[in-house]
């Protein structure tokens, strides 16, 4: 019991403290091996499937790490640790977001803001592309080409984002 | 009571989908786009952007803070803590299985294969998403320049998203201020 509750308590921590994708990672790190819940090896493990996996990093290592401690019950706890902030922060600013979306000052702000997030989007997509059609420099033509077939099957032919994914999937396993 | 329902098909909505996550939750928001923007006219596409910007700039997991505010928008408390169930359900099932058989999957060459296929498809998922968001969202010629300075800030000096976001929230107060004072912007 004590261990599950020090799992949610981690990736509680873990979940406060940060903003999403690869930032987890140190927190990740540092507190499983405080803990002696994990050794270095099995850390970067966690982060290689997690990253290969579907879903957010953060909740993936949350079940890979509470899994390998107590089994399922601490995969739960450590996903609702990880999600704490939604479920309190997120909440409010929801609750807040909706009652004044009508105001004129939320409305200015968002119209600074939505170019912003625009722009941090491009900037994902650019660091996705960097990273996966190029290795250390050296083009990747398979993993262009799955990405040029898929582009235009979305974007032309309006497939729907899971069909393209099983798609690449298995366009991966011919060309890559 | 409708509000109930609402919430129970956003859970299985977002079940269904869950098993898709890839690019960080990104491929979530542009299928979203896609169903609830361009086929069922249920939200409009700057809303969903002021979704994905309040998420993304909140501590947590940007998707399940996206799937609470998208729920809330659409069916109150239960809509919101229902559709993150439901994007968590999926990869918390497919982690507990390959947890135990992580020994036989880190070393198959064809997983190996087809999650580089699945990688490579991500950039495109989510520039089909961006495309669609670009309508509306920049009134002004400010907003364009905004946009370009925080992709390029983000990319080369790596400022987080939360100062951006700061950044955002200050011009956009300068911007609306400016308005107020007779001064066509830009």
């Amino acid at each position: 019991m004590l261990t599950i509750l020090q799992l949610y308590w981690s990736f509680c921590k873990i979940g406060f403290t940060s903003f999403g994708g690869l930032s987890m990672i140190p927190l990740i790190s540092s507190e499983m091996l405080s803990h002696g819940w994990m050794s270095a090896s099995e850390v970067s493990d966690i982060v290689a499937l997690a990253e290969m996996t579907p879903g957010p990093l953060g909740l993936n290592c949350a079940t890979f790490a509470g899994i390998r401690v107590t089994g399922l019950l601490g995969a739960l706890a450590a996903n609702f640790g990880i999600l704490t902030p939604t479920f309190t922060i997120c909440a409010v600013a929801a609750l807040f977001f909706e009652r004044f979306k009508q105001s004129d000052i939320l409305k200015g702000i968002m119209i600074g803001v939505r170019p912003v997030c625009i722009g941090l989007i491009w900037a994902v997509i650019l660091n996705l592309g960097v990273s996966n059609y190029f290795a250390d420099w050296t083009p990747q033509w398979g993993s262009m080409l799955v990405a040029v077939v898929g582009a235009y099957l979305l974007i032309r032919r309006k497939w729907s984002v899971p069909a393209v994914i099983v798609l690449a999937a298995v366009l991966g396993i011919l060309v890559c | 009571m409708k509000n109930l329902k609402k919430a129970f098909s956003l859970y299985w909505y977002f079940f269904r989908i869950g098993w898709f996550t890839f690019g960080g939750g990104w491929s979530i928001v542009a299928q979203m786009q896609k169903d609830y923007v361009e086929a069922r006219h249920e939200i409009e596409g700057q809303e969903l952007l002021d979704i994905v910007s309040v998420g993304r700039s909140l501590p947590g997991t940007m998707i399940g803070n996206v799937a609470y505010l998208f729920g809330y928008h659409m069916a109150g408390v239960l809509g919101g803590i229902l559709s993150v169930l439901g994007i968590i359900t999926p990869p918390l099932i497919i982690l507990s299985v390959l947890t135990v058989f992580y020994n036989n999957v880190k070393d198959n060459v064809l997983i190996a294969k087809a999650l580089v296929g699945v990688r490579a498809v991500v950039a495109p998922v989510i520039l089909s998403a961006v495309l669609k968001l670009h309508k509306g969202a920049f009134p002004q010629k400010l907003c364009f320049v905004l946009c370009g300075v925080s992709c390029l800030l983000s990319l080369f000096f790596h400022i987080s998203c939360v100062l951006l976001v700061v950044l955002g929230i200050l011009s956009g107060l300068l911007m609306n201020h400016h308005q107020k004072g007779g001064k066509t912007p830009c």
